[in-house]
């Protein structure tokens, strides 16, 4: 029973982390999709999408899925999700999935590696900084390819050749 | 079959071709995926009666062949980049189909793709929004109410800054440089007086608005779907942006080690 009780603290524990990544994912989302300037009525679709999928990677990082593939599997979700859509509204996917997908894009791995790229040449060659570009670098390419690749199962997996609007 | 067979004279063939190729500079010039501009122009030519659009991309220009019967007409149209605008994409898509349903005549889509014109949302309210991002990243990465409020600043004033040398014409790579530096610049501070939780999250997550997502992910879209050439210039073009926002960044952390407050 206290088992139980203690799993049951868990998944509100879950909940209430999801829902909070949830909540600053749709604010990142909105951000950048005023930046794209995505036409109003796709905005409202842009902060729910984005903050879903952020929320269902949140929930895959905390099983302990790595986080290629969390991304991936998000991405894939969202790419499936916003088919329907896109139908409904005649919309292109690309206004709304790039602008959700930006809030899981690696942006500080993306700097890191830079800047230890930068302080390889300017303190010399050096174990730990070569390994940190290494991993960065490796870990920014494979969750933006993990992240397009889902994005793009829909049409070529399975709307192979028919334009979805 | 019969009745949709028309013809189209040599001069109403290359008025066709114009309003196409328009329409695919335009896709081109906000930042469209090449799959997207491929389908438009080809169902947009199918759609006025023509035979067949064949489209040749690259990353400066687009190439594209209109055939009815024997007679091919093919012209090509520099690419002038604009920066990236969904709105004006959604537009082209929906003439595009509203000419496919016949609602459009050629005359009407002309006019629509010349004089296109999408609103944008006033410029205070996105720099706000995309501080609000920046700030929601710095929660996202771990940090408190302090740290929140310190990059919603520092990245308010990076991105005015942003929207200013972008009035100005100024080269991309340069936007991003000065205001990866300002930011930087700005942020440092936090840390110097060791603001909230974790002081160096205002540095890291204000920079955040300058990631190029939009080129890479339509790097890695361009390349899945067999447009290789497209997606390297997209990727190396991702890669100068984050290179010229990282010497921004790295020039203001060293100055803030030579002034010593970092």
């Amino acid at each position: 029973m206290s088992a139980f009780m203690s799993n049951v603290g868990g998944i509100s524990e879950v909940l209430l982390m999801m829902l909070d990544d949830a909540f600053f994912a749709g604010f990142a989302a909105l951000g950048f999709a005023l930046l794209f300037n995505v036409p109003r009525q796709a905005l409202l679709a842009c902060v729910l999408f984005g903050a879903s999928a952020h929320a269902i990677r949140a929930l895959l990082l905390h099983v302990g899925v790595p986080i290629e593939w969390a991304s991936f599997i998000a991405a894939t979700l969202l790419g499936l999700a916003t088919v329907p859509w896109s139908r409904k509204v005649v919309i292109p996917r690309i206004v709304v999935t790039v602008a959700a997908v930006i809030p899981m894009i690696p942006g500080v791995y993306a700097y890191n590696t830079m800047t230890d790229l930068m302080a390889l040449h300017h303190q010399g060659y050096s174990q730990a900084l070569l390994q940190s570009v290494v991993e960065n670098g490796l870990l920014t390419i494979f969750v933006l390819i993990g992240l397009s690749f889902g994005l793009a199962i829909a049409p070529v997996l399975i709307y192979r050749d028919k334009p979805i609007i | 079959m019969i009745d949709s067979v028309k013809s189209i004279s040599h001069e109403e063939q290359l008025v066709i071709t114009r309003v196409v190729a328009r329409a695919g500079q335009l896709l081109q010039a906000y930042n469209a995926e090449s799959r997207i501009i491929e389908h438009t122009t080809e169902r947009l030519g199918l759609a006025f009666g023509l035979d067949s659009v064949e489209i040749a991309l690259t990353s400066k220009a687009i190439i594209l062949t209109s055939r009815f019967g024997d007679n091919c007409i093919t012209t090509t149209r520099a690419m002038k980049a604009h920066g990236i605008d969904m709105g004006i994409v959604c537009e082209v898509q929906r003439i595009c189909i509203n000419a496919e349903k016949k609602i459009y005549n050629v005359e009407e889509v002309k006019q629509r793709l010349v004089n296109i014109n999408v609103p944008k949302y006033n410029a205070l309210m996105v720099a706000f929004f995309v501080a609000l991002a920046c700030a929601s990243f710095s929660h996202l990465f771990g940090g408190d109410y302090i740290v929140f409020f310190a990059t919603l600043v520092t990245s308010f004033i990076a991105m005015l800054i942003r929207q200013w040398l972008t009035q100005l014409h100024h080269n991309l790579l340069t936007v991003f440089f000065i205001t990866a530096f300002t930011a930087t610049f700005i942020g440092s501070f936090a840390s110097a007086f060791n603001w909230g939780n974790e002081p160096e999250l205002v540095m890291i997550t204000s920079v955040l608005q300058l990631v190029p997502g939009f080129p890479l992910i339509n790097a890695v879209s361009d390349m899945v779907k067999g447009h290789v050439t497209i997606g390297m210039a997209r990727w190396m073009t991702a890669t100068l942006l984050t290179l010229a926002s990282t010497l921004g960044i790295v020039l203001a952390v060293q100055l803030g080690q030579y002034g010593g407050w970092l």
